[in-house]
């Protein structure tokens, strides 16, 4: 046991090197104003008040918050009938379509979300049907592959009792498939909800520079003010709201396990 | 006497070469040469044709603005040439980051086009020697705008509920002051606090109005595509959109602009500035401005690579971006602004495009 631990030194070495030390100077930054000197720090929780205080900051927040969560429900609303589909079929064609789907994954995201703005540059829709559009592209692979996941390793025999004590094929589902997938639907939406909030290349190329989100605040702040202080407040408000929905995710994930 | 005669007859054949840069090009066979200058801002075989001729490496990186230049000079890599613009250069010299061209080396500096002469930031070019320049302007589409119209309204135009919807606004909080700033008849360097005030109402007014789409460097394609009616764009990409689309024409508007300039400069800590100034000279060269000007579309600042190009039969011949105008008095190049309006420049601007 203890041999296989120190296998994972060189792991550990690379946390701490480029996760934690990284996310300390974060923290250090944000609760700091500009102008250190190597030892003297002046501590602040002004960078906070100034984002909190400030309605266009929030504004920004809320925006950020709204796309990531209508991706995350529409992904759910096209993802889980496809999952369903995927996994009624025989074994073979299963794993086929799962290959199909993850295809599209191993092409840089960059390059879909370019070749979707020569697509829809021709077609007069709402910059924010747009956006919608790549994002759901983008993250729906994800939300599949777990509920599929899910549904996939359920008992089929809890299927047959449920028929056999009387139950239609829509009150089966409602009773059997949909509750034991939930920890599929769950792993989904952490899956796509969270980079779907930070995400800001997709809405800056499809929604022709009409939004301002919370990862454009962040490098704004960064690399044109220059303001490295308010600028990791931003990350650090974001990391704590990507925490906080991770931790609530969670628990709905073992409220569900023990119903 | 005759003997003389035929010596100082060789001497006066020797003096073009005797006149020649000092330095031994065979001393720098097998150095490595770092360069960071702008995306898309060179064209290779230039490059490739010095590191030949030096029989040298040369570490080519790109950077997409002077902020990131700027970080870059903080860090521990040492450049041997960087291309900032104007204000960032001033800022450079300021804080002693930079060190002095040798001008032995660098002995065609007047080859330099007269626009690019004397310029506030260096005016002896003591420091940089400029690369390419340019105005910032608006590029426009006269089949959707006439062009006596523009003329008319020059930066206004940026506030005309008419065009609402169909247009780009650079997503940059200096090039959209000084918009609003010269729209307003005020300096484009300005510090004054009711000034900017009455500038940042200009913006809100923009942003209300015109309802614009903010974009960088996808405005080229965008705009070469014709996919809207006008755009905020710097010259040198102007020159490009209106080469691949014969209905766009690009207007400096008559209230006056920033001209930009991109200049060659050494950091202080650079590890081989020798070769740095051997360089400079043959990127300010003519063959090496021909080139690179034709490339990429931007203003030489080589006087005879500007003239051919933009002259009769020449790559630009006729395309009215290409040449930038000089001489006109309500132009500026942007000075460095003072550090807090270094922040909160971008700060407002954040504000005026969540509005």
């Amino acid at each position: 046991m203890k041999s296989f631990f120190r296998m994972s030194y060189p792991y550990i070495l690379w946390i701490a090197l480029f996760i934690v030390a990284p996310m300390l100077m974060i923290l250090l930054y944000a609760v700091t104003r500009s102008g250190n000197g190597t030892i003297t720090f002046h501590f602040t929780l002004e960078n906070f008040a100034r984002f909190l205080s400030d309605p266009t900051f929030l504004k920004v927040l809320w925006t950020s918050l709204r796309i990531a969560l209508i991706t995350t429900v529409v992904c759910i609303l096209i993802g889980y009938p496809a999952a369903l589909f995927i996994a009624n079929l025989p074994e073979k064609r299963q794993t086929l379509m799962i290959l199909l789907l993850t295809l599209p994954m191993w092409i840089n995201m960059l390059l879909k979300t370019y070749a979707w703005r020569g697509i829809l540059m021709n077609f007069e829709i709402e910059s924010e049907i747009k956006v919608f559009i790549g994002m759901v592209y983008d993250f729906l692979p994800y939300m599949i592959i777990q509920i599929h996941t899910a549904i996939a390793k359920l008992d089929r025999e809890l299927l047959t009792a449920a028929y056999d004590l009387g139950a239609n094929r829509g009150k089966a589902f409602l009773k059997v498939t949909l509750p034991l997938s939930v920890p599929g639907i769950i792993s989904g939406i952490t899956l796509v909800f969270l980079p779907a909030v930070s995400s800001f290349v997709i809405p800056k190329l499809l929604g022709g520079g009409n939004y301002v989100l919370i990862g454009n605040l962040i490098e704004t702040y960064f690399l044109v003010a220059g303001d490295w202080n308010f600028g990791s407040a931003i990350s650090l408000i974001m990391a704590l709201i990507i925490i906080g929905s991770m931790y609530l995710t969670k628990k709905l994930d073992t409220g569900a396990e023990e119903e | 006497m005759k003997k003389i005669l035929i010596c100082l007859a060789l001497c006066l054949c020797l003096l073009p070469l005797g006149a020649t840069a000092e330095f031994d090009a065979a001393s720098f066979a097998g150095a490595t040469l770092n360069v960071y200058n702008w995306g898309e801002y060179v064209d290779m075989s230039v490059i490739r044709a010095f590191e030949k001729e030096y029989n040298v490496k040369v570490n080519y990186k790109t950077f997409g603005s002077n902020e990131e230049l700027y970080i870059q000079t903080k860090a521990e890599e040492s450049w041997d040439v960087m291309v900032p613009s104007d204000y960032m250069i001033e800022r450079l010299i300021k804080e002693g980051k930079l060190q002095p061209i040798d001008k032995k080396i660098v002995d065609n500096l007047d080859q330099l086009a007269e626009g690019v002469r004397n310029l506030g930031f260096d005016p002896d070019n003591t420091y940089s020697v400029p690369y390419f320049w340019q105005t910032v302007g608006i590029v426009y589409d006269t089949t959707e705008i006439p062009r006596e119209e523009m003329e008319a309204q020059g930066w206004e135009a940026f506030r005309n509920p008419a065009y609402a919807g169909h247009a780009y606004m650079y997503d940059s909080s200096r090039d959209a002051f000084m918009v609003a700033e010269k729209a307003l008849g005020y300096s484009a360097n300005t510090t004054d606090e009711a000034e900017i005030e009455a500038a940042n109402a200009w913006l809100q007014d923009m942003h209300r109005n015109l309802k614009p789409s903010y974009v960088t460097d996808e405005v080229i394609d965008s705009m070469a595509e014709g996919l809207k009616w006008m755009a905020l764009v710097y010259s040198g990409d102007a020159a490009y959109i209106l080469s691949e689309n014969e209905d766009m024409a690009y207007c400096t508007p008559y209230q006056g602009t920033n001209v930009a300039v991109d200049a060659m400069v050494i950091p202080a800590n650079a590890k081989n500035p020798e070769l740095a100034n051997v360089f400079i000279r043959y990127m300010l060269g003519y063959e090496a401005s021909l080139a690179n000007s034709t490339e990429v579309g931007y203003a030489s600042a080589n006087a005879q690579a500007l003239a051919e190009l933009s002259g009769p039969g020449g790559e630009y011949e006729g395309n009215e971006a290409y040449l930038p105008r000089m001489g006109y008095e309500k132009d500026e190049v942007f000075v460095d602004l003072p550090a807090e309006w270094q922040s909160r420049q971008p700060d407002l601007w954040e504000r005026i495009k969540i509005q």
